[in-house]
């Protein structure tokens, strides 16, 4: 009678345990799926920031003035000239970083010019759609964010952990599972291993 | 007081030429109040921030002592606080009418030249507007006027620096090749180029070293290593030992050790042929004789304009 009873409230609870398991992997995995998302763009966005700019698309366009200037000879007139080579009605303000060059600002665009070589570079910069914002998120930008970030990471760790016990049987942790989780340690550890004894 | 108009005018007068009287005296305090800030790139190494805080405190005594100079501060541009916001907010609580910032970085950049006056309100930079906006560092148009000096004229400063370090580690100079490894940047590579140039070859001049090579760590180089080892390989090619010497302001873990160092440990046979000090430009009385310059300049010309404007 005992060992019956035993049995059904440990059968109960491994039920209701499971149940409860896939529910919550569920629900965290719906309401994680846009920050998932927006964390892994950014991701990859980031991961090549040597290579591009992930928040910025910044335009150049390369100018050559009919002779080289000085900067005595600079004057607010000789500014809407230069304005005029790349289509800007009206300039902010000018200035000198060094004796030989000057660079003239518009609304979100420069113009840095060289007065001995007599080019110039007009530059226009504007933000990636969406990569900004992801990026923002993703890098804690935001003020605050970052304890957003740690709750978000630590329901992630929920989550994977939930997903181990899913299914049972054949494709469980303790068959299939086991070796798909052991698979995914090799990436990483064949990398460390690399990396120390280079 | 037969004629009361004509004394009042006489009387006006007379306050008005001893008004100006005074202006005239040189180094005169003529109700301005002058705030000097040390403003540098910021780091999170407490090791360089130390550095320029230490800078800071060496010439706060001498900076005091100029009439009308009534605070020294220090501001991080990046990082960290002390903000140059935070500051500028500081000292417009403490009733400033003037504020002479001292750049403290090695040449011009963007970040002398477009990222401080942008946080100051004195530009908009449209890239630098969107960097401060990404990294979090508040714009702040202070009350007090703010004068930007130029950054550091490091030309002359650099050459003696550099000369006092090199001469430290040089042990057989027809031997040696030179290798300075600074931070770079992209939009004004010529000019550091030229800098760096210019100072190997009054070092060159001075102690016979033959050989020499240029890297940047900084930005321009992704702060990679790569480019430490490249140059001192070019130098190794016609010279048996290569003196490494970092052309950075201050100490900063990241650059001196991990990015030289890495550099460096990545050349064949590096324990006998390179000879590396992680050390930085500051501390160096020249750096601090050179802010007090300036600021003298600065606080004279701010004089001047008083002076003027009173005529």
């Amino acid at each position: 009678m005992m060992m019956w009873w035993k049995r059904l409230v440990s059968q109960f609870n491994r039920e209701t345990l499971a149940r409860l398991n896939v529910a919550v992997h569920r629900d965290i995995g719906y309401t994680c799926t846009s920050l998932i998302l927006a964390y892994c763009l950014s991701g990859i966005a980031v991961n090549h920031i040597g290579d591009w700019n992930p928040d910025f698309v910044i335009t150049k366009q390369t100018v050559s003035l009919p002779r080289s200037l000085t900067k005595e000879q600079i004057t607010p007139e000789r500014i809407e000239e230069f304005g005029r080579l790349v289509k800007e009605d009206s300039y902010k303000i000018y200035d000198f970083p060094t004796s030989d060059q000057v660079k003239i600002y518009y609304d979100n665009a420069s113009l840095h010019v060289n007065l001995t070589t007599g080019e110039g570079t007009y530059e226009k910069v504007s933000r990636r759609p969406l990569l900004y914002q992801v990026n923002a998120l993703h890098l804690n930008r935001l003020q605050g964010w970052k304890w957003v970030s740690d709750v978000f990471a630590f329901i992630l760790i929920v989550l994977s952990l939930t997903g181990l016990f899913i299914l049972r049987g054949k494709y469980g942790l303790a068959r299939r599972g086991r070796w798909l989780v052991l698979a995914g340690l090799v990436p990483p550890i064949v990398a460390l291993l690399i990396f120390e004894i280079k | 007081m037969r004629h009361p108009v004509r004394w009042l005018i006489v009387s006006l007068l007379i306050v008005l030429f001893a008004g100006n009287s005074f202006a005239d005296v040189p180094g005169a305090d003529v109700g301005k109040k002058v705030g000097v800030l040390l403003v540098n790139h910021g780091s999170r190494s407490a090791t360089w921030r130390n550095a320029l805080l230490q800078l800071e405190s060496s010439v706060t005594p001498s900076l005091l002592a100029i009439p009308s100079v009534k605070g020294v501060k220090t501001a991080f541009m990046e990082y960290t606080e002390p903000s140059i916001a935070t500051r500028m907010r500081e000292f417009d609580a403490a009733g400033m009418t003037d504020v002479i910032i001292v750049p403290v970085f090695l040449a011009v950049s963007p970040h002398t030249f477009d990222d401080i006056p942008t946080i100051l309100g004195m530009k908009e930079d449209p890239r630098s507007l969107q960097q401060i906006k990404i990294e979090n560092i508040q714009r702040y148009t202070p009350r007090a006027r703010p004068h930007l000096t130029p950054p550091l004229d490091f030309t002359d400063l650099l050459q003696k620096n550099l000369l006092r370090r090199v001469s430290a580690l040089s042990k057989d100079p027809a031997r040696e090749g030179l290798v300075l490894i600074g931070y770079g940047d992209e939009t004004y590579d010529k000019e550091w180029i030229e800098l760096f140039n210019k100072v190997a070859d009054f070092i060159r001049e001075r102690t016979g070293i033959v050989g020499y090579s240029y890297g940047w760590c900084g930005h321009i180089a992704n702060y990679n290593p790569e480019e430490t080892t490249a140059a001192i390989n070019t130098v190794l090619k016609t010279a048996d030992t290569a003196l490494v010497i970092p052309v950075l302001v201050a100490h900063d873990e990241m650059f001196q050790i991990k990015i030289i160092g890495d550099g460096i440990a990545r050349v064949p046979d590096n324990k006998r042929r390179v000879v590396y000090k992680p050390d930085a430009i500051l501390p160096d009385p020249d750096v601090e004789r050179w802010v007090m310059t300036v600021a003298q300049e600065y606080v004279e010309k701010i004089q001047g304009q008083v002076s003027q404007a009173k005529r």
